[in-house]
């Protein structure tokens, strides 16, 4: 290239050098980055598994709200009916205490009635219910991964 | 026997072969060796070799941004220390913890000095932030030191937050509960972003591990990078803010205006601080001593303080990290309670969006408020304006820290500190 400090025009020929140079050098950067953040993301969890076995239905009385502490969940019974609400709450994640009516956390106060809706507080949504099947050998199986509506239940 | 003095054995040493090779200048004793001192050391010449004196007055900057930073070198070699014994495994931390506490020799006395200096950072880091708007000093030429003066800040709460987990007692791992969970409220990548933060769902081995990483390595080398930049400016501003005076203008050269028959040192080529053509010499002094001195003393304070604090009251270290239940109130460190007094009314708005904007409208604020007065004064009356719309916003800071931290009780419920003091003791 033969230009001059004063002119300040491209050749044709510079103008690809440069897009070329700079869309490589842009590419390799944005490529470094992308395979480091991909890195980070983790492929593998060794995390438990999302579905359980909560014991036998007779472990359960009717009529009772039982907290499945390792789970983080209430296994709700009433008569032959077996439903599971989520001890999450929905603001920040705090584990949410049994109250004598509903459920109370303790971080930022919210408040949820006994089908888990909101009631008071910050929580933007209501407790989640978990999908509650029995398996062969009369076991009652929670899958948290399935998100189900408050009306339903397992019945026996 | 006769005992040299420090100062003999010093000048002795000077004269020595080994001595000259090693402090080329030696004690100075003239104003031109007072200047070598500066400039011949690594150490040292990262500051001038001659200062103002309004730079050097203790009620103008009063040292917060010193202090600031020997708090940061404190928590580096007190955190290098602490390193050689802590484990980042959820079997063994609160172990480790439970050594320092018990076992290992001043064990107690370093972790306690490095929570309590990773406190008084944040705090200071506040009042220099503080300082800095109240006199004016982030106007032109400053405007870009302090958009990193507020990143700074930033990383400090980054710094603060990720040594948090590391103990894995009851208060880190909810608080870091509910921190990733406030980060997954923001748009579009809140939950991935909390996923890559945890390394997964839930705060367990693998959120340790990356919190680890962050706190040791990322984190401090930021820091460390952004310090050097943020003094370097400072440096290249020509030192503190202060009041325009005459002589003080500032000429940039274009090259281009350079007569071409004369050859130029890098010195004219510099803006601002040199060469002192039309100034008052009497208003500079040397910084051997005098920067140096105060500089030494300040250091001796700060490193004072902390080690009394660190004698007198340890470190809170709760029971060990029961993923199940949260402690009742959960309370964050004192300077997220504000932020956590925030999220309790609506996680996404105060969450997100109010801190956003804050922190939006204070990296904008030196584009945004750009009149060139008032500069270098407290309080400055042509800056009413702005001083008085930051007072209200600090005010609201302040009262929102204050409630979250004493007037909240179980279930973040309302309660008056003076009724049930024993609420008070669960926020640290």
């Amino acid at each position: 290239m033969n230009d001059t400090p004063t002119d300040n025009s491209v050749s044709r020929r510079g103008f690809f050098q440069l897009t070329l140079g700079w869309l490589a050098a842009g590419f390799a950067a944005s490529a470094t980055a992308a395979g480091a953040l991909r890195f980070l993301i983790p492929n593998v969890l060794f995390e438990p598994s999302e579905e359980f076995k909560a014991g036998k239905p007779d472990d359960y009385a009717d009529g009772s709200v039982t907290f499945l502490e390792d789970e983080r969940v209430f296994l709700v019974r009433k008569g032959n009916t077996f439903r599971c609400l989520s001890a999450v709450c929905t603001h920040l994640g705090c584990t949410v205490n049994r109250a004598e009516q509903g459920y109370h956390c303790p971080c930022h106060g919210s408040v949820f009635d006994d089908q888990g809706v909101v009631k008071g507080g910050p929580a933007p949504r209501g407790l989640e219910w978990f999908a509650v099947t029995l398996s062969k050998d009369n076991r009652i199986v929670v899958d948290k991964s399935q998100r189900v509506s408050a009306e339903k239940y397992l019945v026996l | 026997m006769n005992i040299p003095r420090p100062g003999q054995v010093w000048k002795w040493l000077l004269q020595t072969r080994v001595g000259r090779s090693i402090f080329r200048v030696g004690l100075p004793e003239s104003n031109l060796e007072r200047s070598q001192a500066m400039v011949s050391s690594f150490l040292l010449h990262v500051q001038p070799a001659k200062v103002h004196r309004h730079s050097l007055k203790a009620s103008y900057s009063m040292g917060l941004g010193l202090i600031s930073l020997y708090l940061l070198f404190i928590l580096v070699g007190t955190g290098t220390l602490l390193m050689f014994y802590y484990v980042p495994s959820t079997d063994r931390a609160y172990n480790v913890m439970k050594d320092l506490q018990f076992v290992v020799s001043a064990g107690l006395v370093l972790r306690n000095m490095h929570r309590w200096a990773a406190h008084l950072m944040v705090f200071f880091v506040i009042l220099h932030m503080c300082r800095v708007f109240y006199t004016g000093a982030y106007k032109s030429p400053r405007e870009f030191n302090w958009v990193i003066g507020v990143m700074l800040f930033l990383v400090t709460l980054g710094l603060s937050f990720t040594g948090y987990l590391l103990p894995w007692d009851q208060l880190a791992f909810w608080a870091i509960t509910v921190g990733t969970n406030i980060a997954a409220y923001a748009p579009l990548v809140g939950p991935k972003l909390q996923y890559l933060m945890l390394g997964g769902h839930t705060v367990g081995q693998e959120a340790l591990t990356r919190f680890y990483a962050l706190h040791v390595i990322v984190l401090p080398g930021i820091t460390f990078f952004m310090v050097s930049v943020h003094l370097w400016r400072v440096r290249k501003d020509g030192g503190l803010s202060r009041p325009a005076e005459g002589g003080d203008s500032v000429q940039r050269i274009a090259l281009d205006q350079l007569p071409t028959n004369k050859s130029y040192g890098l010195m004219e080529l510099a803006r601002g601080t040199t060469p002192q053509v039309g100034k008052n010499p009497e208003d500079e002094v040397f910084s051997w001593p005098h920067l140096i001195f105060r500089e030494i003393l300040l250091f001796l304070v700060v490193a004072v303080v902390l080690l009394v604090l660190a004698i007198f009251f340890n470190a809170p270290l709760e029971e060990y990290a029961n993923p199940v239940h949260p402690p009742n109130p959960a309370k964050a460190p004192w300077y997220f309670l504000g932020l956590q007094e925030l999220v309790s009314y609506s996680a996404f708005w105060g969450g997100v969006v109010v801190p956003g904007i804050l922190v939006g409208v204070l990296m904008l604020l030196p584009y945004i408020d750009r009149k060139v007065h008032g500069v270098g004064r407290w309080f400055a009356r042509e800056r009413i304006l702005a001083n008085s719309i930051f007072t209200v916003c600090l005010i609201v800071a302040v009262v929102l820290t204050l409630i979250g931290s004493f007037f909240r009780g179980p279930n973040w419920s309302w309660q008056e500190p003076w009724k049930k003091p024993a609420a008070m003791t669960e926020g640290h």
